[in-house]
C-alpha cells in the first residue's frame, strides 16, 4: 500500500512555510478556523541606505523597478542617542499617539512592523489608515518591514502566549534583528533602532535583552521642543495601576455581544446619538423601530455618549417617561465653576443640574393633557466613537491662578466651539501659553469615573478672534479640506497652464465629436465678480417659429481624466467651499476660474444642452454635445437686468435674453403648477471693504428677475440631463433626491400656525404644502409668510446624491422641485457629482468609453456617500462664516432691530432677527435682574413674566430687540447678545 | 486577522510573503491508489486533491444511452470521459454540503472533461470511457488548476495516450477592477483570500508550449491588465508543467529501480543518477 504521507527530505521548502492559524467570528455569529500558509523569506530588505547587501537582493515588481530605500543613512540623533536613530514604535504606541508621528519637527525614520499594522487594523481602522498615510508620505520616511515573512524575524505563538505576548515578542524579535543587521554594515555611525512603548512589560523584557527601548514619555523627554511635543502624549494609564479606583460615575457599557443580543431581539435600539443644540443634557436618538426619535435626557442616561456616535438604546419604564424639555441648560452656565482638577470629590449630577432635573419632572407631571410624556431610554453602550478632532479654547476659569508661570502639569478645561459636545479635560504644562488661543484636540478616552472625557492637545490655531485662526477653525470644524493643492494633482493639469487655448485646427483630436458653436450669441448671467463661470445660455428664434435654447456648461471632464490625482483630490473635497472671504476651491484654479470657465472674449470647450421649444416652453426635441463656444458677454445679474429692461436695446444678444426670460417664467410657472416648493433661509451677504477685507455692511440678498431666469434653465437641464442618463445608466446613474419629509415633521409648525394664527398647513403633498404656505400672510407684517417659510424649510428633508441602482423608481423624486428625477449636471467646476454626471452623459450620447470608475456601483455609493457630507459640511461652514462676519461687523455697535420669536422655552425664547439673518437666544435672567418670574403656557405658546419685569412673549410675535456683541469674559467668547426692548 | 490584499504595494509582498511571480509549494504523487488504474494527489498550497481514475473501460448501459459530462464525438467511434468532482463539506472553512447538482461543481466537471477530451487520444478506445474522479479535500484557492493537474497525473500513471501534459494555475492582479491605478502588478498561483478581493483568471497549457488548453474568467478586469496576468500565467504553467514531469519521472526512476516494471530498451533515464 502506498503511503500519501510526505517524504520530509524531498521537500525543499520544508523550514521556509509555517501556518498561521486564528479563530475568527462571522457577523452572524460563527465561529471559524481560518489556517493560512505564511512563506518565510530572507529577501526583505531592511531599506536602510547604510545598507548594501540588502539593496542587492532588493524585490523588483513587475516592471522590474526596485522600491526605493527609505530609511535615511544619517537620521536625527537626540541626547540618548547622538549617533543618530530609527523609531520602531509598539501598537500601543501608535494608538496613544498617532498625532505624535505626523508631527513635523520629529519623529522621521520610523520602522513599521507588520505585526504593528496588523494589531492596529484590528484596533482602529481610521489610525491604520493615517498610518498608511504616512507610509506613502516621502518625507516622512516610514517604512513597513514584513517581519512575520521574514525567516529570522517570524515567531512562531508558543502554546500557552496570549496573541499580545506573542506579537511583543515578536516585536522585540524584529528589534535584535534590526541591531545585528545594520552592525553588518560597518558604517560609521551605526544608527540605534529604539523600541517606543507603552508597555511596560514590554519595555523591562526589551532592556533586560540589552535592546534599546523607551516609553513614549521618556522618548519625547529628550527631544528638543519637548515641552509642546510632550502635551500630545496621551495621558493612559502607563502610570497606573496604583492609581486609587475611584468613585465610578458612570454606569458600565455592556459587552458587544450583550448589545447585539438585545438589538437582535427588539430589545434594545441601535441608532446614532444627537444632542440637542439648546439642551446639552438631552439627546435624541432616531430608531427605525418607532416613528418618533427617543429621548435621552441627563447626564446619567446618555452615559458618556459624544454627539454622532453609533449607540445602543434601552428604553426606560414608563414612569421615566418625559416631555421634552422646554427649557434651555447651557453647559457653561451650569458647570462654569467646575474646576478640573477637583473631579472626584463632586458627584455626578451637580446641584445645580439636579435642580433643573427636578423642574423637568415637575414640568411632566403638571402637563399630562396634551402629547404627554415621551418614551425615554439610556444609552447602555457604544458601538462605535464618532470622535474626531475638535475645535475649542480652555476655559480660562478652569486653569488654576498659579500655572502662569511654572511649567507645572495642569488639568484645564476645554470648551469646544461646538456647542454639543461635552467640555473636554486636558492635561497641559502650557496653559498660560495655550490661554486666550484657538486649539485643536482630540479626545483620547472616556472613563467611567471621570465626569468628563479626557483628551490631549494637538496644536494651536492662533489667537482667538484673529481672522486666519477663526477660519482656519470653522474650516477644521466642518471638515474641509484646505490644504494647498499637491503636486501630484498639479501635475495633471494641461502643461501650458495660462496659455492653453482651444486648438485652431478642427482636425486637432480636441474637437474630436464636437460641435462648432462659436456663431451663436452665448452670454453667462452670474453674480457680480464670479470667476468660476460654470454656465452660458443662448437663445433664438427658429423659422419654424420655435425656440431654440441652449445651456451651456464648462466641460471640465475634458481636462479631469477620471481615476488620476487630480479626479480623486476633486472626489475627496467634493465640493467648493464658499466663505465670507475666501474660497476653497475643489479643482486647482488654473482650471476652475480660467481654462474651464466660460469666460467672455474667448472660445471655451462646453457640454451644451440643445431644447427645441414652443411657445408654451413645452420641449419638441432635446439633444446633447460637446461644443466648442465663444461666449459673447458675462453679464451680472444687475447689468443682465438692466439690458433687458431698456427698450431701446434691440440687438440680437438683448432680444435672445428676452426669448431667455420669457420662456424662464413659463418653466416657473409650470413648476410651480406641479407644486415645487419656495423655501426660504435667511439669506444675507456680508460686504466686505476691499483693503481691510474687514466686513463693512449686512445686506439681504435681493431678487431679480434674471436670477430666476438663469435658476429655471439650470433646473431644465439637469432635469434632462437626469432623464437621459438614467435611460443609458438604469443602475449606475448619480441622481439627486429630495424625499418627502414624514408628516410628523410638520405636526408642531401646523399645530403653532392653529394655536397662534388660526392657519392651516396642509402637508399631504408638495403642491398642498406649496399652496398652504401662499395662504400663511399677515396683512400687517409681510415678513411673517417668509417666516413661516424658513421654519417649513427646517422640517423638511435634505436633499441627497445616490445612485439610481440603490432607489425604486418612485423614490427618485425631487420633492421640492417637484421632479420625477433630477441630478446635478451645471456646475462642475464645483461640485464633484456634476462631473460625474457629465462623464456618464458623454458615455450616454457615444462622446467616449465608459470609464470603470463612471459605472462601479460599489464605488459611486461610496462617492455620493462622501459627497452628501461635504455638501453639507460646505453649506454649514458657510453659514458659519458668515454667522462670524456677522458678529465682526456689529463689533462695538449697538443696533436696534426688528426681531421675530421662533421658537418658546419655559425660561426664555429665540427670536430671528431678518435683517442680519441671525438668530439669538434671549433668557429670562437676561431681561431684568433679578431673573423674573414666569408663567409658559406650551400649549398655546406664551411666556408671561412678573415680578421684576412683566412681558408676555409669543410665538411669532414681532418684538423690538437691541442687538450688540459681547465678549463674555469667562469663556473668551464673543457672541452676539440681544436684549429685548418691547414686546 | 492578517492584513488584506491592500498592502501589496507597500512591500511587493503578497497576504501570504509571496513575490507577484511566485508559486505555492507544488507536491504531488501518483499511484496513490493501487487498486485504481490511474490515481494521484496534489497540493498547491492549502489546495488539496486526489484524483481517481478508471479505465479505459467499456461503456455500462447508462453510458452507452447518452453521454451525460462533456465527452466530445460519437459515442462509437471515441472513448468518453467523465469527471465527477466531489468537494468535501469539511474543505472549505463554512461547513458547506454541496448536492450532487451543484452547478459550480457541474460546471467544472464539464470544464475537466472537455479539455481532456480534446487532448487524449481518444479514438484509439472506441466503445469505451474513462471515468476521473476528483476529490477536493481542501480547497484554498485554483481549484480549477488543482483539478486540471491533477487528472493529468492520473492519466499518466494510467498510461493512456495523450498530445501532452496539460499543466494549470491562475493569474490575478493587485489592484480591483474599479480601483484603476496603473501600477497593478499581475499576480500568479492565487489562494482563496486573493481570490474573493482580486480579478483573476485560470489557465491551463499544452506542455510548455503556448498553446492554451483552458482559460475561464468570471471576475471583471480590465482589458489593459489582461496581457500581463495571461503571460504571468503561462509562465506559470510551464513551471507547473516543470514540477509535473519531475514527480512522474521519480516515480518512474523509483519503480524501476524496484523492479516493478521491466526495463525497457528505449528507456533513455539515467538510474544510476
Amino acid at each position: 500500500m502506498t503511503s500519501l504521507k510526505r517524504s520530509a527530505e524531498g521537500d525543499t521548502f520544508g523550514s521556509n512555510i509555517s501556518n498561521k492559524t486564528y479563530v475568527r467570528s462571522t457577523r452572524s455569529g460563527k465561529v471559524q478556523k481560518i489556517v493560512r500558509e505564511v512563506y518565510l523569506r530572507t529577501d526583505i530588505p531592511c531599506s536602510s541606505k547604510l545598507c548594501k547587501a540588502c539593496l542587492q537582493s532588493a524585490p523588483r515588481n513587475a516592471a522590474n523597478e526596485v522600491q526605493p530605500f527609505v530609511l535615511s543613512e544619517k537620521p536625527a540623533g537626540t541626547k540618548s542617542f547622538p549617533q543618530g536613530h530609527y523609531l520602531m514604535p509598539d501598537t500601543n504606541a501608535l494608538l496613544n499617539a498617532m498625532d505624535l508621528f505626523e508631527q513635523s519637527s520629529s519623529f522621521y525614520d520610523v520602522i513599521i512592523l507588520q505585526t504593528v499594522l496588523e494589531e492596529l487594523q484590528n484596533r482602529s481602522l481610521p489610525l491604520y489608515n493615517r498610518l498608511l498615510g504616512l507610509t506613502k508620505s516621502e518625507d516622512k520616511r516610514f517604512y513597513v518591514f514584513f517581519n512575520d515573512f521574514r525567516q529570522e524575524t517570524f515567531v512562531n505563538r508558543d502554546p500557552d502566549e496570549t496573541v499580545n505576548d506573542r506579537n511583543d515578542r515578536a516585536v522585540r524579535q524584529a528589534l535584535k534583528w534590526y541591531g545585528q543587521h545594520l552592525a553588518q554594515t560597518k558604517a560609521k555611525n551605526i544608527p540605534a533602532v529604539v523600541m517606543l512603548s507603552d508597555d511596560q512589560e514590554n519595555l523591562r523584557k526589551a532592556k533586560a535583552e540589552g535592546l534599546h527601548a523607551a516609553s513614549l514619555r521618556q522618548y519625547v523627554e529628550t527631544l528638543e521642543d519637548s515641552d509642546k511635543l510632550l502635551d500630545m502624549v496621551a495621558d493612559v494609564q502607563s502610570s497606573g495601576g496604583f492609581k486609587k479606583p475611584g468613585q465610578m460615575l458612570y454606569p458600565e457599557h455592556f459587552t458587544t455581544s450583550r448589545m447585539m443580543t438585545g438589538v437582535k431581539a427588539g430589545l434594545m435600539h441601535q441608532g446614532i446619538f444627537n444632542v440637542s443644540p439648546y439642551n446639552y443634557l438631552e439627546g435624541s436618538i432616531k430608531v427605525p423601530a418607532f416613528p418618533k426619535a427617543l429621548l435621552v435626557l441627563g447626564r446619567e442616561n446618555i452615559n458618556r455618549a459624544v454627539d454622532g456616535d453609533l449607540v445602543v438604546v434601552e428604553v426606560l419604564p414608563q414612569d421615566q417617561w418625559k416631555e421634552p424639555s422646554t427649557k434651555i441648560i447651557e453647559e457653561e452656565a451650569i458647570t462654569k465653576n467646575e474646576g478640573a482638577d477637583a473631579e472626584e470629590s463632586q458627584d455626578l449630577v451637580s446641584e445645580k443640574e439636579r435642580k433643573a432635573l427636578q423642574e423637568e419632572v415637575k414640568k411632566t407631571h403638571k402637563v399630562k393633557s396634551e402629547g404627554g410624556p415621551q418614551p425615554t431610554a439610556k444609552v447602555v453602550g457604544i458601538i462605535k466613537r464618532n470622535w474626531r478632532q475638535y475645535v475649542g479654547h480652555i476655559d480660562p476659569s478652569s486653569a488654576s491662578k498659579g500655572s502662569t508661570q511654572g511649567r507645572r502639569m495642569d488639568n484645564v478645561f476645554l470648551i469646544p466651539m461646538d456647542k454639543k459636545i461635552p467640555k473636554i479635560r486636558l492635561r497641559t504644562r502650557q496653559a498660560s501659553e495655550l490661554m486666550g488661543k484657538r486649539l485643536l484636540v482630540a479626545i483620547d478616552a472616556w472613563e467611567r469615573d471621570s465626569r468628563h472625557p479626557t483628551g490631549h492637545f494637538i496644536r494651536s490655531l492662533g489667537e482667538l478672534e484673529t481672522k486666519a485662526a477663526e477660519t482656519e477653525a470653522l474650516l477644521l470644524e466642518w471638515d474641509v479640506q484646505y490644504r494647498p493643492f499637491p503636486k501630484t494633482v498639479l501635475d495633471c493639469l494641461p502643461s501650458e497652464g495660462h496659455g492653453w487655448k482651444v486648438p485652431a485646427s478642427t482636425d486637432d483630436p480636441g474637437w474630436r465629436d464636437r460641435e462648432d458653436l462659436r456663431n451663436l450669441l452665448i452670454c453667462s448671467i452670474d453674480p457680480p465678480g464670479c470667476q468660476d463661470i460654470d454656465d452660458a445660455l443662448h437663445a433664438r428664434k427658429l423659422p419654424n417659429g420655435n425656440f431654440e435654447v441652449g445651456v451651456h456648461i464648462a466641460d471640465v471632464s475634458h481636462f479631469v481624466k477620471p481615476a488620476n490625482a487630480m479626479d480623486t483630490e476633486a472626489s475627496i473635497r467634493g465640493t467648493t467651499v464658499y466663505l465670507v472671504d475666501k474660497r476653497i476651491d475643489m479643482l486647482p484654479p488654473l482650471l476652475g476660474t480660467d481654462l474651464c470657465s466660460l469666460k467672455p472674449y474667448v472660445e471655451r470647450y462646453a457640454f451644451s444642452v440643445l431644447w427645441e421649444l414652443n411657445d408654451n416652453a413645452d420641449i419638441v426635441n432635446v439633444r446633447f454635445t460637446k461644443s466648442v463656444i465663444a461666449s459673447r458677454e458675462a453679464f451680472s445679474y444687475e447689468q443682465a437686468q438692466l439690458r433687458i429692461d431698456d427698450a431701446s436695446q434691440q440687438d440680437d444678444l438683448t432680444n435672445g435674453m428676452r426669448m431667455l426670460l420669457m420662456l424662464s417664467k413659463k418653466l416657473k410657472q409650470k413648476r410651480m403648477d406641479a407644486g415645487a416648493l419656495s423655501l426660504s433661509s435667511p439669506e444675507v451677504k456680508v460686504q466686505t471693504e476691499s483693503e481691510t477685507s474687514g466686513p463693512i455692511d449686512v445686506k439681504t440678498k435681493a431678487l431679480l428677475d434674471t436670477n430666476s431666469l438663469v435658476e429655471e434653465f439650470m433646473l431644465f437641464a439637469n432635469i434632462s440631463v437626469a432623464a437621459k442618463i438614467y435611460e443609458a445608466f438604469p443602475q449606475t446613474a448619480i441622481l439627486r433626491r429630495h424625499a418627502a419629509p414624514p408628516k410628523t415633521n410638520f405636526d408642531e409648525l401646523s399645530n403653532q400656525l392653529k394655536v397662534k394664527r388660526g392657519l392651516e398647513l396642509r402637508s399631504d403633498s408638495s403642491k398642498a404644502v406649496a399652496d398652504s404656505l401662499d395662504e400663511c400672510v399677515d396683512p400687517k407684517e409681510p415678513f411673517f409668510n417668509t417666516l413661516v417659510r424658513i421654519m417649513a424649510t427646517r422640517c423638511m428633508m435634505s436633499a441627497e446624491y445616490f445612485c439610481s441602482g440603490t432607489q425604486s423608481y418612485p423614490e427618485f423624486r425631487h420633492y421640492g422641485l417637484a421632479s420625477e428625477i433630477y441630478t446635478h449636471f451645471t456646475s462642475p467646476i464645483r461640485r464633484y457629482a456634476d462631473l460625474v454626471a457629465h462623464r456618464q452623459l458623454a458615455a450616454a450620447i457615444n462622446y467616449e468609453a465608459v470609464h470603470p470608475t463612471v459605472r462601479s456601483r460599489g464605488r459611486l455609493e461610496a462617492v455620493c456617500k462622501n459627497i452628501n457630507v461635504r455638501h453639507r459640511n460646505a453649506q454649514m461652514a458657510g453659514r458659519a462664516s458668515i454667522a462670524y462676519y456677522v458678529g465682526q461687523a456689529l463689533k462695538g455697535q449697538v443696533a436696534e432691530e426688528d426681531a421675530f420669536v421662533m421658537k418658546i422655552f419655559s425660561n426664555g425664547f429665540v427670536v430671528l432677527v431678518p435683517r442680519f439673518g441671525i438668530e439669538g437666544l434671549i433668557r429670562l435672567r437676561d431681561l431684568a435682574e433679578p431673573e423674573p418670574d414666569s408663567e409658559f403656557d406650551a400649549e398655546n405658546y406664551t411666556l408671561k413674566t412678573k415680578g421684576s419685569r412683566e412681558v408676555t412673549v409669543e410665538l411669532f410675535q414681532k418684538v423690538r430687540v437691541r442687538v450688540h456683541d459681547e465678549k463674555d469674559e469667562m469663556t473668551g467668547k464673543r457672541g452676539v447678545k440681544m436684549e429685548l426692548t418691547s414686546a | 486577522m492578517p492584513l488584506d490584499t491592500s498592502t501589496y504595494s507597500l512591500a511587493l509582498l503578497r497576504v501570504d510573503g509571496r513575490r507577484w511571480n511566485e508559486l505555492r509549494r507544488l507536491h504531488a504523487q501518483i499511484r496513490t491508489q493501487a487498486a485504481a488504474d490511474g490515481s494521484s494527489y496534489l497540493e498547491m498550497g492549502h489546495t488539496k486533491v486526489m484524483c481517481v481514475l478508471t479505465g479505459p473501460a467499456e461503456q455500462n448501459q447508462s453510458q452507452r444511452r447518452g453521454q451525460t459530462s462533456g465527452g466530445g464525438g460519437s459515442a462509437r467511434d471515441t472513448a468518453s470521459i467523465n469527471v465527477n468532482v466531489i468537494i468535501a463539506g469539511f474543505s472549505s472553512v463554512d461547513r458547506k454540503k454541496r448536492g450532487r447538482n451543484d452547478k459550480r461543481t457541474q460546471e467544472l466537471e464539464i470544464t475537466i472533461a472537455k479539455t481532456f477530451s480534446s487532448i487524449v487520444h481518444t479514438h484509439l478506445f472506441p466503445h469505451s470511457s474513462i471515468s476521473i474522479s476528483l476529490h477536493v479535500l481542501s480547497s484554498d484557492g485554483s481549484l480549477l488548476a488543482a483539478l486540471l493537474n491533477a487528472a493529468t497525473l492520473a492519466l499518466i500513471d494510467a498510461g493512456i495516450p495523450m498530445s501532452d501534459y496539460i499543466a494549470a494555475c491562475t493569474a490575478g492582479s493587485t489592484s480591483s477592477h474599479s480601483a484603476s491605478d496603473d501600477s497593478a502588478d499581475p499576480l500568479l498561483d492565487l489562494n482563496t483570500q486573493e481570490e474573493q478581493e482580486l480579478p483573476y483568471l485560470t489557465v491551463a497549457t499544452l506542455g510548455s508550449s503556448d498553446r492554451i488548453a483552458v482559460l475561464n474568467c468570471e471576475s471583471r478586469l480590465q482589458v489593459s491588465r489582461l496581457e500581463g496576468m495571461l503571460v504571468v500565467g503561462v509562465d506559470g504553467c510551464k513551471q507547473v508543467k516543470q514540477i509535473l514531469d519531475r514527480v512522474i519521472r521519480e516515480k518512474g526512476v523509483q519503480m524501476i529501480r524496484e523492479g516493478a516494471v521491466d526495463r525497457s530498451d528505449t528507456m533513455v533515464m539515467d538510474l544510476d543518477e
